[in-house]
C-alpha cells in the first residue's frame, strides 16, 4: 500500500514560486498524470516527491507517515528522468543491474532479474552496448528497465517520451500503459502533452502556474472543463473559442461574435449580459449545405484520412475549425457557403476571468 | 569563384598559417635539442651552427654524471647536483599537484552541485592568480622565515598547492558541470549512497578531466621559477633553479650544458604526456559526456 498525500505543498526558488499550494491524494495503483504547460511546476512537484527538492512548506506523506526528511533512496520510489540519465560509462547491462547491486542482491539473482526485465521491455539485444550506441527510444526503454528492476512501489516519470518522435511516442506510450496494467503499481506521470494525458491517465491533474486547475478522469476533464484554460488545453484540434458579447435582442439573449449571432440556449439563463467566450469542440459543430444557424464560407479543406478538417475565418488569431467524419472532398470545397449549427448541449460559456458559466 | 575553389584557398591559407606558427613555436625547442649535442666551440659560433657536424654527448655526460673529464670549461661542475634537483622537483611537484587536484575537485564539486561559492567568489578565486607572484613573494618570504619554512620541501609544496588551487577548482569544475545532475540523482534514487555515487558515477566520468588538470598543474609547478628562487634557493633546489645556475656570472654561459639539462627536465613531462594521451584528448576537449 502506498497512498501518497501532498498537503499544502509549496516550493519557492528565491522569488519565483514554482508550486503554490498543492493538495493531492494519490491512491495505490493509480495512474495519475500531472499535465500542464511548460513551467507550471510539474517537475518541481515530482522532484519534491522523489526527495531531490525540499518543500518550502507543506507535507508529503506516504502510507500515513511524513517523508519530507527521508532520503530519495529510502522512499521506495523509482524515477525515470526526461533526459534518460543513463550512466554513460556503463554498459546497458550494468546500467540496469546498478540498483540491484546497491541493494546487495546476490549476483545470480541479479543476472536473472536483468535478463527478465530486458525481455519485458524488449531490449535484450542492447545489453552489451553502451548508452551512446542507443537511440532515443532505446535509451528510454533502458531507463524504464533500470527502474522497473528494483520493484519500487511508486514510479515517477518526468516527460519520459517528450524527446521522441511522434510514432515512437505512441509506441512507448502503449508500452507504459501495458506496464502499469501488468505491475499494478502507482504511476505518477508528468507531461505537457494533453494526448498522452488523455490516453494514459486514470486521473488527470491539470496544473497551471503552480496550482491545480482541475482534476478528474480524462472524460470529465474533456467534457466538463472548469475553465477556459482547461478547455483550451485538451483536445486536438483544440476547442473553438470565440470572444464575444451577450446582448438582449427582442427579449432573447443572443451571443454576438463579429457578424455571427447565436441565440443563447435556454439552459444558460444566468448568463446575464456582457463579455463572454463561447467554446465548442470542432467535432461537435454540425455542418450542412442545406440549413443551419450560421452561414459561413469555407476557407480551407484539410483531408486527414479518416476525418476532414474545415477551416473558417474567424475574428482573433485562430481559425474556426470543424471536424467532419470521412473523406468528403466532393461535398465541400473552399470558398463554398455552408450552414453551421451549434447543438445547445455542446456549447460552453466562460466569463471574463476564464471561469466556466453554467 | 566557385565554392570549391574558395574552400581550397581558405584551406591552404589555414594550413600555411598553422605551419608558419608551428615553425615559430617549435624553433626554440629544436635549438635546445641541437645545442645540447654541440661541442663547446659551437655554442657561440657565428654564423650559427644549426646542427653540429660532430655531435657529442659530452654535455649530457657532464651535467648528469658530473664526471670530471667532461668538465672541460671554466664551469665548476662540482657545484651542480641535477639529480638532487630532479628528486626535489619530483617530490614537490607531484605532492603539491596531487593536493591541488584533490582539494580543487572537492571544492569544485561543492560549487557545481551545492553552489558552495557564489559566482563572484569563483572569480575572486581566479583573481588571486592574476596577482603577479612578485607581489606576494616578498611578504611571503617574511612569513616563511618566521615559520621556518624557507628552503624546505614543505614550504614549496605549500606555496605551489595554494597558488595552483584556483586553476584546479576552475578546471575540474568545468568537468563536473558536464556530468548531468540527473545522472547522479538516478544513482541515488536507485539506492546508492553519496560516496558510492561519486565513486561509481561521477569519478569515472570526470577521470579524463582530472588527469588533464593534473598534467596542466604539474607542468606549471614543474617549471615554476620565481617563487622557488626567493623561497628556496640554497638547500632545496628545484630543476628550474638548477637550470639558471648554468648562466651565472662566475661560471660563464655554458649553453650546451644548460641545454642538456633542459632536455632532461622536459623528457619526464613528455613521457607522462604520452602515457596519458588518451585522457588528454578527451579531457582537453571539455565535452566528454554527450547528452
Ligand atoms: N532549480 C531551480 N531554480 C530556480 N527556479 C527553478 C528551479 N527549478 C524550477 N524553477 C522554476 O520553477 C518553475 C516551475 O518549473 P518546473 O517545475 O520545472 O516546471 P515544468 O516541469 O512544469 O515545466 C519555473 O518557473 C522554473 O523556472
Ligand atoms: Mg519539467
Amino acid at each position: 500500500m502506498s497512498r501518497i498525500e501532498l498537503k499544502s505543498l509549496r516550493k519557492e526558488f528565491g522569488s519565483t514560486v514554482a508550486v503554490k499550494s498543492l493538495d493531492l491524494q494519490i491512491e495505490d495503483g493509480e495512474f495519475l498524470v500531472l499535465v500542464g504547460p511548460s513551467g507550471c511546476g510539474k517537475t518541481t512537484t515530482l522532484r519534491m516527491l522523489a526527495g531531490f527538492e525540499d518543500p518550502s512548506d507543506g507535507e508529503i506523506t506516504m502510507n500515513g507517515s511524513i517523508v519530507n526528511d527521508l532520503e530519495p533512496r529510502d522512499r521506495d520510489i523509482g524515477m525515470v528522468f526526461q533526459s534518460h540519465a543513463l550512466f554513460p560509462h556503463k554498459y546497458i547491462y550494468d546500467n540496469i543491474e546498478f540498483g540491484l547491486r546497491m541493494k546487495n542482491v546476490p549476483e545470480a539473482e541479479r543476472r536473472k532479474a536483468v535478463e527478465d526485465v530486458a525481455e519485458m521491455v524488449h531490449i535484450t539485444p542492447l545489453l552489451n552496448k553502451r548508452p551512446a550506441q542507443c537511440s532515443g527510444g532505446e535509451s528510454q526503454r533502458v531507463a524504464l528497465a533500470r527502474t522497473l528492476v528494483t520493484h519500487p512501489s511508486t514510479f515517477l516519470l518526468d516527460e519520459p517520451l517528450s524527446s521522441l518522435d511522434a510514432k515512437l511516442r505512441r509506441e512507448l506510450r502503449a508500452e507504459v500503459d501495458r506496464l502499469h496494467t501488468e505491475l499494478k503499481k502507482t504511476f505518477i506521470y508528468v507531461t505537457h502533452d494533453q494526448e498522452e494525458a488523455m490516453t494514459l491517465a486514470d486521473r488527470i491533474v491539470v496544473m497551471n502556474e503552480g496550482e491545480i486547475e482541475q482534476e478528474g478522469s480524462p472524460m470529465e476533464i474533456y467534457s466538463n472543463p472548469k475553465s477556459y484554460f482547461v478547455a483550451d488545453f485538451f483536445g486536438s484540434p483544440s476547442m473553438n473559442l470565440l470572444d464575444g458579447e451577450v446582448i438582449s435582442k427582442e427579449g432573447k439573449a443572443v451571443f454576438q461574435h463579429g457578424q455571427m449571432e447565436i441565440s443563447v440556449p435556454d439552459t444558460y439563463a444566468n448568463l446575464g449580459s456582457g463579455k463572454v467566450t463561447l467554446g465548442i469542440r470542432p467535432e461537435h459543430v454540425v455542418v450542412s449545405t442545406a440549413d443551419g444557424q450560421i452561414p459561413e464560407t469555407i476557407d480551407l479543406v484539410e483531408p486527414m484520412g479518416k476525418d476532414t478538417l474545415l477551416y473558417f475565418e474567424a475574428e482573433g488569431e485562430r481559425p474556426f475549425v470543424v471536424i467532419v467524419e470521412g473523406l468528403i472532398l466532393d461535398d465541400y470545397k473552399s470558398g463554398q457557403q455552408v450552414q453551421l449549427t451549434f447543438p445547445d448541449d455542446k456549447v460552453y460559456f466562460f466569463d471574463e476571468a476564464g471561469q466556466r458559466i453554467r | 569563384m566557385n565554392k570549391r575553389t574558395k574552400k581550397r584557398i581558405f584551406e591552404s591559407f589555414r594550413y600555411s598559417t598553422l605551419t608558419i606558427w608551428l615553425l615559430i613555436v617549435a624553433f626554440p625547442l629544436f635549438w635546445i635539442v641541437s645545442t645540447s649535442f654541440k661541442p663547446d666551440a659551437e655554442w657561440f659560433a657565428w654564423p650559427p651552427v644549426y646542427w653540429s657536424e660532430t655531435p657529442t654527448l659530452a654535455n649530457y655526460a657532464n651535467v648528469w654524471t658530473g664526471k670530471e673529464e667532461y668538465a672541460d670549461t671554466q664551469y665548476i661542475q662540482s657545484m651542480q647536483k641535477p639529480w638532487v634537483a630532479l628528486g626535489n622537483s619530483t617530490l614537490i611537484a607531484f605532492i603539491s599537484t596531487t593536493l591541488a587536484v584533490f582539494f580543487g575537485s572537492l571544492i569544485a564539486y561543492g560549487v557545481s552541485r551545492y553552489q558552495m561559492l557564489s559566482e563572484a567568489r569563483m572569480f575572486q578565486l581566479l583573481m588571486l592568480r592574476m596577482v603577479p607572484p612578485i607581489v606576494i613573494v616578498a611578504p611571503l618570504s617574511l612569513h616563511y622565515s618566521t615559520l621556518k619554512l624557507l628552503d624546505t620541501h614543505l614550504g614549496l609544496i605549500l606555496v605551489y598547492f595554494l597558488t595552483t588551487l584556483p586553476y584546479a577548482v576552475w578546471m575540474t569544475k568545468s568537468f563536473i558541470d558536464e556530468v548531468p545532475v540527473e545522472v547522479e540523482q538516478a544513482a541515488e534514487i536507485l539506492g546508492a549512497s553519496k560516496l558510492r555515487t561519486i565513486w561509481e558515477v561521477v569519478l569515472p566520468l570526470v577521470r579524463s578531466g582530472l588527469v588533464a588538470t593534473f598534467l596542466f598543474i604539474l607542468i606549471l609547478t614543474w617549471s615554476e621559477y620565481l617563487l622557488a628562487l626567493i623561497l628556496s634557493k640554497t638547500e632545496v633546489v628545484t630543476l628550474p633553479i638548477e637550470l639558471s645556475k648554468y648562466e651565472g656570472s662566475t661560471e660563464g654561459r655554458v649553453y650546451g650544458r644548460q641545454a642538456a639539462l633542459a632536455v632532461g627536465i622536459t623528457i619526464p613531462l613528455i613521457i607522462i604526456g604520452l602515457f596519458i594521451s588518451k585522457h588528454l584528448a578527451r579531457g582537453f576537449s571539455f565535452g566528454m559526456v554527450r547528452k
